[in-house]
């Protein structure tokens, strides 16, 4: 009963007129960031922080979480329309949402994002509530070690997400990691893959590349097909309602992966990108109908879309209950707290419960708003398909563009974008899947470090992987998700044959 | 494409820049910005240098001590060294400044950057954190001393950092050691991807200290905290919530080492304008403004004029390249 009296005392906060207000331009300011590339939550938020400065802590902090998860709502009705993720949590989205959107399912597959999102981060504020201050214990309990054999697992994914050559598939991945190594390497501060050009210094973006992969590729490959611009689609956006069936079928998948994201969430470093990574592998391996995942399958939207918004939740775990950042965005929402004079950390339940309950009751008010505020936007919007395609391609381009330009206000970067949209298409037309290489790419740095870190502190032996139980457990996991598809695969020939 | 350009921009900037040095050292003696200020944080939003630049340019703004506008301008990349090479073709233009602090010369040092400090010139110092040493709270080491005891036994005990080998935690570590006795680089430095990150390892007891920026500790230290200070390397106790941890200099280690920031200016910037800015920048510390945002972000006033902040900067230089060399990380 005791979290119920803290969540009415929240509401108490978070109900006051100017709080409704702030939750509210928060999401509305957030919905909008996430649709455009390129201005993500975190540049959005340092560039708040002398707006919140006077603000009241419970009011900033509110303003500032609706900004960052309204941005991660928002963020999939690009990768769905133009097969360009707004923001890093929504590439996942794209695999099965752009698909469904050149199906002419545009508007279901952008309602099941609202749906699934506004579910994934309705339950993750629950579980916030509910277990913040154990959970702190679990984010901690999360060394090198352990961070390396989560990692692993989640490679393992690449197996499922290499469709029909699981060569093919390791290829790309091998590429992903390759990609990921570039720039100033953290354990020996040696630069890797550099040439010498400054500009790589710090590694390659990873929107850069999964916009050129995904956007600009699509771009170069209806081209190349005959950039025919007179087939004008035919009521391109399709029914927003969901039948019984299909809210049945997702209903496993969206709770599933809300969990799932919420818990990727809570540790720091990983959040809401390898969240709907992990989502969306758990679905596809778990569906009977796994092999028509990346061809528009609705559970393939809604599962990483109920994950990235939970993890985005599960984040502000470690913000508030250690006072540790895990992700670049949580890290200004940090200082911006710091600057405002509360120190979050493990004494801000009793020093400053109303900033806690206040926000997590705004988070409750948010997700309503944000459904309310996107599901009759979704038909305006996605009036963006009926562009004739010459039209289309040009905005996608510029979009991509815009996008890179305006995260590192780098010429360079544009010709990287260039670059990876020539490997994307090149990819496409041998068949190479670029889901893998993008899984490869986000894990990939982590995976390194923290192997190197992991056998920096246990002096070279690599039973420390082995030791612990829980990297112990993850690598088992691995093993067994790595093992099972090739049985099964063998028991079905046996069959046949 | 873009160099080309840059260069060509240049050869008509330069003599334009020159003139415009001329007419006003003929005109006047008070040199004022006749634009808006370009104020460059050499990374992207939300670190360091980029919450100075803004703190900066609103504490300008809001106490009305300039007519043109401080406008904040991100360019990350390099640990710096892009905008670096950027600001440095930018010889004698009056009206771009950048923030700085150790790694000016900590990079350029490791190799990574072509220009280091002396391309630059130094505008001001304007303040300072310091090191800390965290153990967790339950941990059998009660003093710097203690720590190093049992680093000479076992050189294997793991010290994370916030950043990379040959950077500022790892050479406020390494010199520390050097300091207590011990070689600089039997210090198994992990270095994680933030203070923050290290932290979080230290909670969890993957690691047996941590070595930070002091102000971006002291939210997690204090009543109920799972961390537990050791000592930190300021010449004197700090205030508010640090009060209660010693100095290296109380327990007997002789060394100090401070995380500084300050404000430089183009090369060649012509001796008005710094004079402008470093006297507006000394005018600014003092106001009320100035002073909240300060205590709230745990920043301690180190003002330097120019001169004062450019031999300064050679002391820091020759200090850390001793300690690099040392930890054989020295690639200039």
């Amino acid at each position: 009963m005791d979290a119920l009296n803290n969540l009415m005392y929240g509401f108490g906060i978070a109900l006051e007129p100017i709080n409704i207000a702030y939750v509210f331009a928060g999401v509305f300011a957030g919905t909008i960031i996430g649709m455009l590339p390129g201005l993500g939550p975190i540049s959005a938020l340092a560039l708040m922080i002398p707006i919140t400065f006077a603000m009241e802590p419970s009011s900033g902090l509110i303003l500032m979480a609706g900004v960052y998860y309204g941005a991660i709502f928002g963020g999939s009705t690009s990768s769905i329309l133009l097969n360009a993720p707004g923001v890093a949590g929504t590439v996942a989205t794209s695999f099965d949402g752009y698909p469904m959107a050149k199906k002419g399912m545009a508007g279901k597959a952008l309602a099941i994002a609202a749906y699934s999102s506004f579910v994934g981060g309705t339950i993750s504020v629950i579980f916030l509530m509910l277990v913040a201050p154990l959970l702190s214990k679990v984010a901690v309990s999360f060394g090198p070690a352990e961070y390396f054999a989560l990692m692993v697992l989640g490679l393992t994914a690449v197996v499922s997400l290499s469709d029909k050559s699981l060569i093919k598939g390791l290829i790309a991945a091998v590429v992903g990691v390759i990609i990921s190594i570039v720039g100033i390497d953290l354990q020996t501060g040696t630069e890797r893959f550099t040439f010498g050009s400054i500009q790589l210094l710090d590694g390659i973006d990873f929107l850069v590349v999964a916009l050129g992969i995904f956007a600009l590729a699509e771009v170069f490959y209806m081209l190349l097909r005959g950039g025919g611009g007179k087939e004008a689609p035919r009521n391109a956006i399709g029914s927003l309602k969901l039948t019984r069936s299909e809210v049945k079928e997702i209903a496993g998948p969206v709770s599933r992966s809300s969990v799932l994201g919420f818990f990727t969430g809570v540790l720091p470093g990983a959040g809401a990108t390898i969240g709907s990574f992990l989502g969306y592998s758990m679905e596809k391996r778990l569906a009977k109908d796994g092999d028509t995942f990346g061809k528009g399958n609705i559970k393939g939207v809604a599962a990483p879309e109920a994950a990235n918004n939970a993890a985005c939740t599960g984040s502000f775990v470690p913000l508030l209950t250690l006072g540790v950042p895990g992700s670049g965005t949580t890290a200004v929402l940090l200082g911006a707290l710091l600057v405002m004079g509360v120190t979050p950390g493990p004494m801000m339940l009793e020093q400053r419960p109303d900033v806690f309950w206040g926000v997590v009751a705004s988070m409750y008010i948010g997700n309503i708003f944000l459904l309310v505020l996107n599901l009759p936007l979704i038909p305006l919007i996605a009036k963006i398909l009926d562009l004739p395609k010459p039209l289309l391609l040009s905005l996608i381009l510029i979009f991509c563009m815009i996008g890179v330009y305006g995260m590192s206000f780098s010429v360079f970067d544009l010709l990287l974008l260039l670059g990876f949209g020539l490997l994307g298409l090149g990819m496409r037309l041998f068949g190479f899947p670029a889901a893998p290489l993008i899984l490869a790419l986000i894990l990939g740095n982590i995976m390194e470090e923290s192997m190197r870190r992991a056998l920096q502190i246990s002096g070279g032996d690599w039973m420390t992987f082995i030791d612990k139980p829980i990297s112990l457990s993850l690598l088992l996991i691995a093993l067994l998700s790595l093992g099972l598809p090739l049985l099964k695969k063998r028991r079905k020939r046996a069959i046949a044959e | 494409m873009t160099v080309l350009s840059l260069k060509r921009l240049a050869v008509i900037a330069l003599p334009m820049a020159a003139l415009a040095g001329m007419t006003t050292s003929v005109q006047a003696q008070e040199w004022t910005p006749s634009k808006s200020v370009e104020f460059v944080a050499p990374a992207n939003p939300g670190g360091g240098w980029d919450t100075l630049v803004r703190t900066v340019s609103r504490v300008i703004q809001q106490e009305g001590l300039a007519d043109e506008n401080y406008a904040a301008i991100n360019v990350p990349g390099g640990g710096g060294a892009v905008a670096w090479a950027q600001i440095a073709r930018d010889s004698g233009n009056p009206h771009k400044l950048f923030a700085t602090s150790p790694p000016i010369i900590l990079v350029p040092l490791a190799g990574a950057s072509r220009y280091d400090h002396t391309d630059f010139t130094p505008v001001a110092r304007l303040i300072t954190d310091y090191s800390i040493v965290l153990v967790s709270a339950d941990s059998e080491y009660e003093t710097i001393n203690d720590l190093f005891d049992a680093l000479k036994e076992n050189p294997g005990l793991s010290v994370g950092g916030g950043s990379a080998p040959g950077s500022m935690d790892h050479i406020s570590i390494a010199g520390l050691a050097s300091a207590a006795g011990l070689e600089a680089s039997s210090v198994n430095y992990i270095p994680f991807s933030g203070g923050g990150d290290a932290m979080t390892n230290l909670m969890g007891g993957h690691i047996e200290a941590v070595i930070t920026g002091a102000g971006e500790s002291v939210g997690q230290l204090g009543e109920g905290s799972q961390i537990r200070a050791l000592g930190v390397s300021s010449p004197e106790r700090l205030g508010g919530g640090l009060a209660e941890v010693p100095t290296y200099q109380e327990q007997g280690v002789d060394y100090t080492f401070d995380i500084w920031r300050g404000i430089m200016g183009t090369p060649d910037m012509p001796e008005e304008a710094v004079t402008y800015y470093q006297d507006l920048f000394a005018e600014m510390l003092e106001t009320d403004g100035w002073q909240e945002a300060r205590d709230q972000l745990g920043w301690i006033d180190a003002y330097q004029n120019s001169e004062e902040s450019g031999v300064f900067l050679d002391e820091q230089q020759a200090q850390f390249s001793g300690v690099l060399s040392e930890l054989g990380l020295l690639r200039q």
